[in-house]
């Protein structure tokens, strides 16, 4: 066997020297013109949507709401076309700010939420009747709390546009834990998915989210079959309930990885458009053309990113953002250069807009709709992903319901594993990193751009001083009452949680405190870290 | 407490180890906090597992007592910690006291990790540190040699080295807030409080400068919490305090220092410059004490109470007058009497309150001419009045209070402050010419007061005898 014989592709696709006509499908009917079934090729934009291209957005959230509205404003000012929140570690775990163990955390890696009055504050001034907005925050929070801070800006909800993660089978295990079980998990999903259908028609309320379990160290082919697994489920579930697929199918979108192995990446987004068209279409019995073509966007990899001469790292983002406009994503976040380092800076968000940019303006990229398709490398890879997803989705869903398997630990053990074999990789140097395990260079000689990624800043203290002094200014009544129904809906499996929910945040509740209603209502403690309880300046209970 | 989430303790093991082979170490594995990327954890969990190491996975969601906790019921050698959030720096204090404690080894591993973080946690008493990228030989070498330390019963090495062990830190644990702690002697009591292993709670107008001597405490064993505040705000004591609570939970000391000269004869002394020199000298430490008293009372209250301290800062001239400075004398006698009165009324709370008149070369000083390069060859170094202060603030010094030092260009004492002189029967309502005979007796039996300090002949340098003398 040769050398290039033996050469395979970021997800072990054995690959040949070259291709040639043969190679992939034969058949065109397979591939398809974009704007048709199965999409392969993606949709068929008009002319001006072409021209404009991809939504550019930049992941952002920092310290409180309002110092996270700034970064907002800014980032829009520099001409990002939408806007992607994360919260902080405290948020994404649905706990408050001022609980003793999230103090430390609060505002470092994302913007601190946990009430009515925090999204009031993150989204004043935004044009959300304009751009969209996507929540990288537990998702049920966050189409309540946009929900309701929206008319206070004068938006009707009805016409919001943005989406929000949907994570209820991996998040326990590779992600920010909410210690909920996954039947809660589930129904939040359900429940925020049908709330958002009637209530925010426009918005995409199911984002299938495979950037955040792919990225400790799985390949495309896991990433998408785990994507994929999850997708199916929630749609079932949604069947089940007896919600018409096309009434929600042209609401799901997926936001995908981007790794280095550039046309595997691309082939990946191909492939992945031509499995939801034919799940939708023959699985499903969607009707509604809308139904089958799913909406694509991609945060590209922080994992590919390193601390070494974190320079790189600008340039690491430039090409994998070229890919993904190559493969005709609909929105394009780039992991910033000190990603290794921290949440993004000023100057790392600039910098990722203009290459997002550059790539966009100055490229002529966005002309043509796919214009790799018909590469005969690329469609035999596009082919080949596609039945390798494809079979690792029905080898997985083999094994059984996907409850059973979340709460015996299987996907962990799948997160687990890629982490290691990253690791490993790494550590002997079969995936090559420029500047980790080639062309190293020596510490005093890798200064560039590493005071800046190096920068830190505290823990938002006053946040959570702000926090504690509005607890008891609160009317304790309405408050108590809507904890209550949110408590006993937990506890009702039948029972709607949305609404509970909305009203409870609507009432001045907090996060945490609803979030820790929700974990009373199954028996579980409403405070994950026992100790706090005792130590809450107004002496409630999370 | 016992922890949520999906901690499997073992997950990770047994290893592949030969049967019967004796484990070459046992090992304790988790996140500090909310930090919840476990890649790292993982990966060294797998690394040791895989040469023979005995590893108990706690995952995420640990506090510091939660690890200890876990390493002590299972005598383990060490606690690895993986660190992907900066809310590690919240919990590396009680961690390393906890391994202290236990003689539980410590390693900790990162991407966020710098190689300033890395150089910091050694100095304090880490067993390794691993920034992104640490071979794995490299982590091995470094565990296996921590290992053979904690089961040999020696002090960690580097922290050993570096004298900054647990006898060489007397301020450990302590919260002490320092104002004017941008520049001169501010700048080094703080730097010396943190050497001494207290967490700083710096206060200045300086902004810039503040930021630097943040800068330079980065390596020490202590901390530096900046806040940048004008101490004659009427808001600013309950600023510094809450700051330091918020940061902290607790205040143990105060060091007020911020200071400034306006100079002139009385005849010549603007009004504003009278009232800035009040303003700051008195008022402002007379606020703060208020302030961080009410706090120890209300603690102590509340069966809390702990051991404070204050240190003011009088001077020379406020002991024995300084010509054409009688403002600025006038407000530093009048520290040296809110030491001694403050004493009398926060003793009650546990709180002991001195004095300090540093002689140093400052901005306040700059008649005393240019510093030699090196503050070791430098008598008037504002360095050498620093570890008195911290004296003051540290465990052997819970009896002092009420008192005066006065310290530097290689002298201290305890100068004398009034006292009774010799008593005369005062004649009920003294005519002029009784006076006349009476007064000049009654000051002649009192000692001679001593000359007022001039800059001109240096008297407090030619008092002072340097290090050689």
């Amino acid at each position: 066997m040769t050398a290039d014989e033996a050469a395979s592709s970021a997800a072990g696709i054995p690959l040949r020297p070259f291709y040639a006509p043969g190679d992939g499908s034969r058949d065109y009917a397979r591939i398809g013109d974009p704007g048709t079934y199965p999409y392969t090729r993606g949709r068929m934009r008009p002319l001006a949507a072409r021209r404009r291209g991809w939504i550019h957005r930049e992941l952002s959230g920092e310290g409180s709401p309002r110092r996270s509205n700034e970064q907002l404003q800014t980032l829009l000012a520099g001409g990002a076309l939408g806007i992607d929140v994360i919260g902080d570690n405290p948020t994404m775990s649905a706990l408050d700010p001022d609980h003793p163990m999230c103090v430390p955390a609060v505002g470092t890696t994302g913007v601190s939420l946990c009430r009515k009055q925090d999204f009031i504050e993150l989204l004043e001034g935004i044009p959300l009747d304009e751009i969209t907005l996507s929540h990288s925050l537990p998702p049920a929070f966050a189409l309540a709390g946009q929900y309701l801070a929206s008319p206070r800006h004068g938006i009707d909800p009805r016409v919001l546009r943005g989406s929000a993660i949907q994570p209820p089978l991996y998040s326990e295990d590779c992600s920010y834990s909410t210690f909920l079980p996954f039947a809660t998990r589930m129904r939040l999903t359900l429940d925020s998915i049908v709330f958002a259908l009637r209530e925010m028609p426009r918005f995409h309320a199911f984002l299938e989210d495979t950037y955040y379990i792919s990225d400790g160290g799985l390949d495309a082919v896991e990433e998408m079959s785990l994507g994929f697994l999850e997708i199916r489920e929630v749609c079932r579930r949604l069947l089940a309930r007896g919600v018409p697929v096309d009434s929600f199918a042209p609401r799901i979108a997926i936001l995908v990885n981007c790794r280095m192995d550039l046309f595997e990446e691309i082939a990946k987004i191909r492939a992945t458009r031509r499995l939801f068209a034919r799940m939708m279409r023959e699985e499903f019995g969607a009707t509604d053309a809308r139904s089958w073509s799913v909406n694509i966007a991609v945060h590209t990899s922080g994992l590919t990113l390193t601390a070494a001469q974190p320079a790189n790292n600008i340039v690491r983002g430039a090409v994998q953002a070229l890919a993904m406009a190559m493969a005709g994503v609909q929105g394009l976040e780039i992991s910033t250069f000190d990603e290794p380092f921290r949440t993004p800076s000023a100057i790392a968000h600039q910098i990722a807009i203009r290459t997002q940019q550059v790539i966009h303006t100055e490229t002529n990229v966005a002309a043509v709709e796919d214009p790799l398709g018909g590469s005969w490398y690329l469609e035999s890879l596009t082919d080949e992903l596609e039945r390798r997803i494809d079979a690792a989705v029905r080898e997985r869903e083999a094994l059984g319901d996907v409850e059973t398997l979340a709460e015996s630990g299987y996907f962990r053990s799948i997160f687990l594993r890629g982490m290691d074999r990253h690791s490993t990789a790494v550590q002997s140097g079969d995936l090559r990193i420029v500047g980790v395990n080639e062309h190293v260079v020596a510490a005093e000689d890798d200064r560039f751009l590493r005071d800046i990624a190096e920068q830190r800043f505290e823990p938002d203290y006053e946040q959570v001083e702000r926090i504690r002094a509005w607890r008891p200014t609160r009317d304790d009544a309405p408050l108590q009452a809507g904890l209550e129904r949110v408590r006993e809906a937990s506890a009702d499996l039948d029972a709607d949680l949305m609404g509970p929910i909305v009203a409870a945040l609507d009432a001045d509740a907090t996060i945490g405190e609803i979030t820790g209603c929700l974990r009373n209502g199954v028996g579980r403690p409403g405070d994950p870290f026992e100790f706090a309880a005792a130590r809450r300046p107004d002496g409630t209970r999370a | 407490m016992t922890g949520p989430g999906p901690a499997r303790p073992g997950a990770a093991s047994p290893g592949p180890a030969r049967p019967g082979a004796a484990r070459p170490g046992k090992i304790v594995i988790g996140t500090l906090g909310l930090d919840q990327h476990e890649v790292g954890a993982m990966a060294i969990s797998r690394i040791l597992v895989r040469h023979g190491y005995d590893v108990i996975y706690l995952g995420r969601f640990n506090t510091p007592l939660r690890l200890a906790a876990a390493a002590e019921q299972e005598d383990a050698d060490l606690i690895g910690v993986s660190i992907h959030s900066w809310e590690y720096a919240a919990y590396a204090d009680e961690l390393l006291a906890r391994c202290r404690d236990l003689g539980i080894g410590l390693v900790l591993g990162g991407s966020v990790l710098t190689e300033r973080d890395q150089a910091n946690l050694m100095a304090r008493g880490a067993d390794a540190v691993f920034g992104p990228y640490a071979s794995e030989a490299t982590m091995l070498r470094q565990i296996e040699a921590a290992v053979r330390r904690v089961r040999g019963g020696d002090p960690p090495a580097q922290a050993d080295q570096l004298g900054v062990g647990h006898q060489a830190m007397p301020l450990a644990g302590r919260v002490v807030i320092v104002t004017g702690a941008a520049q001169g002697l501010g700048r080094a009591y703080t730097l010396e409080l943190c050497r001494q292993g207290a967490a700083v709670v710096a206060d200045d107008i300086d902004e810039a400068a503040l930021k630097e001597v943040t800068d330079a405490a980065a390596d020490l064993a202590g901390s530096v919490h900046a806040i940048a505040c004008d101490v004659t705000g009427s808001e600013a004591p309950r600023t510094l305090l809450d700051a330091a609570l918020r940061r902290y939970g607790q205040l143990h000391g105060l060091v007020s220092n911020a200071g400034l000269l306006r100079s002139g004869p009385i005849l010549g002394l603007a009004d504003s410059d009278l009232r800035l020199l009040l303003d700051v000298h008195v008022t402002a430490p007379f606020r703060l004490l208020q302030a961080v008293g009410g706090y120890w009372r209300a603690e102590s209250k509340a069966g809390r109470g702990v051991e404070a301290s204050v240190v003011l800062t009088t001077s020379a001239a406020g002991l024995y007058g300084f010509r054409a400075e009688a403002a600025y004398s006038a407000a530093k006698a009048a520290v040296a009497m809110l030491a001694r009165v403050g004493a009398d009324e926060l003793g009650r709370y546990g709180a002991t309150v001195n004095a300090v008149a540093p002689v140093a070369r400052t901005r306040l000083t700059e008649w005393l001419g240019e510093a030699p390069a090196s503050p070791r060859d430098d008598p008037l170094a504002a360095d050498h009045v620093a570890p008195v202060i911290a004296w003051l603030l540290g465990p052997a010094a819970r009896n002092v209070t009420g008192r005066v030092l006065e310290a530097g260009n290689g002298q201290i004492s305890a100068p004398s402050s009034w006292q009774p002189g010799p008593q005369f029967p005062l004649p009920s309502l003294l005519s002029p010419e009784a006076a006349d005979v009476l007064l000049p007796r009654v000051l002649a039996s009192a000692a001679p007061a001593p000359e007022v300090l001039t800059s001109q002949d240096q008297s407090l340098v030619r008092t002072g005898r340097g290090f050689t003398a």
